[in-house]
């Protein structure tokens, strides 16, 4: 049983999140993430898939028995029904608090406590392996 | 001294040279409404056939009275006068943790942007709302309802890289310049000296909130967009967290109140997907190598359910 929960979990974070999507063009599912790369299956636009998982501008869907790579435009989530927000609740924020609002000092006072700095930001970057980088157009 | 459209005997084209040219300039400048013809040159010029029902030519409207461009302390006082208005209408969110995160990754998207000296602040709302706000001069906001429907940080980055592109392209400074009037700059000057809960950062707060309520230009909203998603690159994110965030936003049923405000100020997120499918260089393909799940962003967020 123990062995059984352990592959499953393991499966289970293979998985970056999987969601219901609809094609929205007809799409090649590729074999990896690439536009060169071979086709293995052809879906028609309006068919509902499942999302896989996302790597950047592609995503891996998989359709009936078919999973492949195709691009993150190429599908819309569906929309969704009974919504989260459920009831009528007041929104709070819309256009008719925002004609009526009066400058509060004491919370833009807070905001800047919460500012954070060069060397504070350069320091999370790093921890987050995350470089400044061009965006130049290679090769 | 002479009024400026008087023609005189020397300059008997005067008047029609510099009507021209107020035209040409009021429609450089651009109007709130995309959907306003461009103002036409004052020459005749045959009418399309068949006419609709109209009499004459209107004259050409006069040049909008466009405050002043303002120095880098007076926007940024402007900014605060806007931000502090913004926060009347809904408060911060209390923990630190959470606030003390988003300030880094918005610093560190911002340090990464054209402007990165100005002095960035970013906060979040405590609405149930959905929506985002950038001021002039750097204080950017985002409301809870919209933190709850990211998944990662490339997200939120992707959602802060586009607030900074606002304030960097100047989009709500002109907006105020816009719609502000002129006799408004008297207040804009005495600002840091009167202090924001002053008469007059009550009325250079009631602009800009005014311009929140009402929406900037759908061109604006598309350029913030894909500077966004440049800045979110540069910056070492996945580029396409924006477009993630768009996708969700699109699944969101029209009329639910938590979008009632973002819907009727922003193009609709399947307008604004099919802008950037189309606007997106492809070789930005190049470096969306995924960035590691981030356990900092699940330490501040707890990230929504898979629908």
């Amino acid at each position: 049983m123990l062995l059984l929960a352990a592959i499953g979990s393991v499966a289970a974070a293979a998985l970056v999140f999987a969601e219901p999507a609809v094609t929205v063009k007809e799409v090649s599912l590729r074999q990896t993430p690439a536009s060169d790369a071979k086709t293995l299956a052809t879906v028609p636009p309006g068919t509902r898939v499942n999302l896989v998982k996302r790597e950047g501008a592609w995503v891996e869907l998989q359709a009936g028995k078919n999973t492949g790579w195709t691009k993150f435009f190429d599908i819309r989530l569906p929309v969704a029904t009974g919504g989260r927000s459920g009831g009528a609740q007041t929104p709070g924020l819309d256009a008719a608090a925002l004609g009526k609002a009066a400058p509060n000092v004491q919370e833009f006072s807070l905001l800047l406590t919460f500012a954070s700095s060069k060397q504070q930001a350069q320091a999370f970057a790093k921890a987050g392996k995350l470089d400044a980088r061009k965006l130049e157009r290679n090769q | 001294m002479k009024p400026p459209f008087a023609p005189s005997k020397r300059y008997p084209f005067a008047v029609s040279a510099l009507a021209l040219i107020a035209v040409l300039l009021s429609a450089a400048c651009g109007t709130p409404d995309a959907n306003r013809p461009a103002a036409q040159p004052q020459v005749t010029a045959p009418a399309p056939s068949p006419p609709p029902a109209v009499v004459a030519e209107p004259p050409p409207p006069p040049p909008p009275e466009i405050l002043r461009e303002l120095t880098e302390a007076e926007e940024i006082e402007v900014g605060n006068a806007i931000a502090a208005g913004l926060l009347g209408a809904s408060p911060l969110a209390k923990s630190q943790q959470q606030q003390k995160y988003l300030n880094n990754v918005g610093f560190w998207l911002a340090l990464n942007s054209g402007r990165p000296e100005l002095p960035w602040h970013f906060g979040i709302i405590e609405s149930s709302t959905i929506n985002a706000f950038a001021t002039p001069g750097g204080n950017v906001f985002v409301t809870r309802g919209l933190i709850e429907r990211t998944r990662s940080e490339s997200e939120l980055a992707g959602i802060l890289a586009r607030e900074i592109a606002h304030v960097v392209q100047r989009h709500y400074l002109n907006d105020f310049r816009k719609n502000a009037p002129k006799w408004l700059i008297a207040d804009v000057v005495s600002l840091k000296s009167n202090g924001l809960a002053s008469d007059s950062g009550r009325a250079i707060a009631r602009v800009g909130l005014e311009g929140f309520a009402r929406g900037l230009p759908r061109e604006d909203v598309f350029e913030a967009d894909k500077i966004g998603i440049a800045i979110a690159g540069r910056s070492g994110y996945e580029p396409y967290g924006l477009v993630a965030v768009l996708q969700t936003l699109n699944a969101i049923p029209p009329n639910d109140p938590a979008m009632a405000l973002f819907n009727t100020t922003h193009p609709s997120p399947a307008d604004r997907l099919a802008t950037l499918e189309k606007d997106l260089p492809p070789w930005y393909e190049a470096f969306a190598k995924p960035n590691p799940a981030l356990a900092r962003y699940s330490a501040a967020f707890k990230p929504p359910k898979p629908l």
